[in-house]
């Protein structure tokens, strides 16, 4: 990697995270399938000051992806339907991997497929590659047509793919969950088990949009994934019940658009956040929100996030004796 | 294919003037000399709203000379009510120049089809065509006369106009496309934008005139710059514009899909799937 500018000041703060044998100069990951390559984005934000980019999903073969309309933006948010349109593994270790060699941040690869054996064979693929720094295991994509989210649902399916790819690679290994699922901790504790590093948590929440007037689903596929600030409750919950649950580092995304979403997440127990949807109002909200977290450790005379994450107190609200009752 | 962007970068730029063209229809000039001097006619910028949305706007640039460039769109929803609502001397941030404009090469006759707010991404092709001499004639369709905006501008800058309008309230009673179907005096190149259905006859009308044409498109965009892959449109497999991905081997299509904001918005007529 290129050089890079360490986000240390005077105080010692450091914004740096470690998540398995991967070390983030800052706490912030560009979320997969809304960043490309990074090259996309480079025009217009400083990539030195992220912590990495997701890169999009790669499967085993070429995949043409949902049909149009993909995208419909909704109250505070939107919903996506792309379907893992990508170029499948071979074309894109031939023509794409290279481009991520100098990139000055990391770069994590990001591995999706419908079978077991599939994501082992991508995941060594991708993961044999110098340019690729650590791998997300996508087992949450809800735009597939009845596999995509199949394994994120089945803690059994999840331990599998998980066991597969953790024994092809030494790489860190970050599993993506779905909010989709009735006990999101109980498919945490088996990605932990089957040798996860890390959980990315959460993939789009399955919505849907229907257009009154022609009295047809909004989007191609039908059904979507819901992004944005409308998830960010969903999300900031999921992270507090992954991080009681388990104890790997997670990366905390849904709707984080502000340095104080972002504490949001980190005092629910994420050790880092993604950033996706926010990225398309404003590519250089990721910079701001380092710089606000460090100022924010900084006026609390603190030395790195780790000495906040998972500090909320949720003890206080049962102790807390309310005068009202907002329902 | 199309002329590229150099490059794009965001600016932060003071709202210089705002006109009402019609209700509903705005019209906002600002101050970015750097977008100004990189901006090609049928390029676009996202245009940040003001507060609380969560996505960008995207709007084809209308004007860009001496540092001041414009935006005119129609308020259809909250985030273009938000931008409506800009007053002078206001900031917005926008990125941009992106996408791929209008090839103007040498032609010497063009006839330009607009319909509604297509008109917002026509008029520097127009200018740039009149400059090179060109003959330019506009065909601009509207739902009726109220919305059929700055028409008097195109002709002032020298553009031969011929209107169109739904209730018939001024010039032909119909479609647009109904009108340039019936000239008789084929161009060496035809430009639109404008709704999809009007696109698609755009499309045939050339086929059948055996005339080069440009369509810019109109996606719902969520990035912008080719990241998301979500404005994307059926292109044949062998079209020069394809992203250089292989098509996937389903049911032998040979289609791909192209990305409206990055390998867009302006596509050969004859490379799209309709």
């Amino acid at each position: 990697m290129g050089a890079r500018v360490a986000m240390v000041n005077a105080r010692g703060v450091d914004l740096s995270v470690t998540i398995g044998a991967l070390k983030l100069d800052y706490p912030t990951l560009m979320g997969s399938g809304c960043y490309g390559s990074g090259e996309e984005f480079a025009p217009f934000v400083d990539l030195a000051r992220i912590g990495g980019v997701v890169l999009k999903s790669v499967t085993r073969l070429p995949r043409l992806g949902n049909p149009t309309p993909r995208l419909v933006h909704t109250p505070a948010g939107m919903l996506n339907a792309i379907g893992l349109q990508n170029p499948g593994i071979e074309w894109y270790l031939d023509h794409e991997v290279e481009k991520f060699a100098n990139r000055p941040c990391a770069i994590i690869g990001s591995v999706a497929g419908f079978s077991v054996d599939d994501y082992a064979y991508v995941g060594e693929r991708l993961a044999a590659r110098a340019e690729i720094d650590a791998l997300e295991v996508n087992i949450s994509c809800p735009n597939v047509a009845s596999e995509g989210e199949t394994f994120a649902c089945d803690p059994h399916l999840t331990a599998e793919v998980v066991r597969a790819v953790r024994g092809v690679t030494d790489k860190t290994l970050i599993v993506k969950l779905s909010p989709n699922v009735t006990d999101i901790a109980s498919i945490a504790r088996e990605a932990e088990a089957a040798g996860a590093d890390a959980l990315a948590v959460i993939n789009t929440v399955r919505g849907m949009a229907i257009d009154v007037e022609r009295w047809q689903p909004r989007l191609g596929n039908v059904t979507g994934g819901l992004s944005g600030a409308a998830i960010r409750p969903i999300a900031v919950l999921a992270v507090y019940e992954v991080a009681r649950a388990v104890k790997i580092p997670i990366v905390g995304q849904g709707g984080i658009e502000t340095a104080s979403d972002a504490l949001e997440f980190l005092l629910a127990g994420a050790s880092a956040i993604s950033i996706g949807t926010a990225n398309f109002t404003d590519p250089q909200i990721p910079v701001g929100i380092a710089a606000e977290l460090m100022l924010y450790l900084q006026q609390r005379n603190l030395r790195s996030l780790a000495q906040i994450v998972g500090k909320a107190n949720v003890g206080f609200a049962n102790a807390y004796q309310y005068e009202g009752d907002e329902g | 294919m199309a002329t590229a962007a150099s490059s794009a970068a965001i600016h932060h730029a003071f709202i210089l003037d705002r006109q009402e063209l019609a209700p509903g229809v705005v019209l906002l000039g600002f101050n970015a000399p750097e977008l100004v001097r990189m901006t090609v006619p049928g390029q676009f910028v996202m245009v940040v709203p003001p507060s609380g949305e969560s996505a960008a706007v995207a709007l084809g640039i209308y004007e860009a000379s001496e540092g001041r460039a414009s935006v005119l769109f129609f308020v259809v929803g909250k985030r273009t009510a938000k931008l409506a609502a800009l007053r002078e001397g206001d900031v917005i941030s926008l990125a941009g120049p992106l996408g791929n404009g209008f090839t103007l090469g040498a032609a010497r006759d063009v006839a330009i089809v607009a319909g509604g707010v297509g008109i917002a991404s026509v008029l520097l092709a127009a200018q740039a065509l009149v400059r090179a001499g060109a003959r330019v004639r506009l065909y601009y369709g509207a739902r009726s006369s109220v919305s059929l905006v700055e028409r008097e501008r195109f002709a002032r800058h020298g553009c031969e106009v011929h209107v169109a309008t739904d209730d018939g309230s001024v010039g032909h009673s119909g479609y647009v496309t109904e009108l340039f179907g019936r000239t008789d005096e084929p161009p060496d190149l035809i430009l639109a934008c404008g709704p999809t259905p009007m696109l698609r006859a755009v499309a045939r009308i050339a086929e059948e005139m055996n005339v080069p044409a440009q369509l810019s498109l109109e996606e719902t965009f969520a990035c912008g710059v080719g990241g998301c892959w979500g404005c994307v449109v059926p292109l044949a497999g062998t079209s020069a514009q394809a992203p250089s991905f292989p098509p996937p081997e389903r049911d032998g299509s040979d289609v791909v899909y192209a990305r409206v904001c990055k390998e867009g918005p302006v596509f050969w007529a004859h490379e799209l799937r309709w």
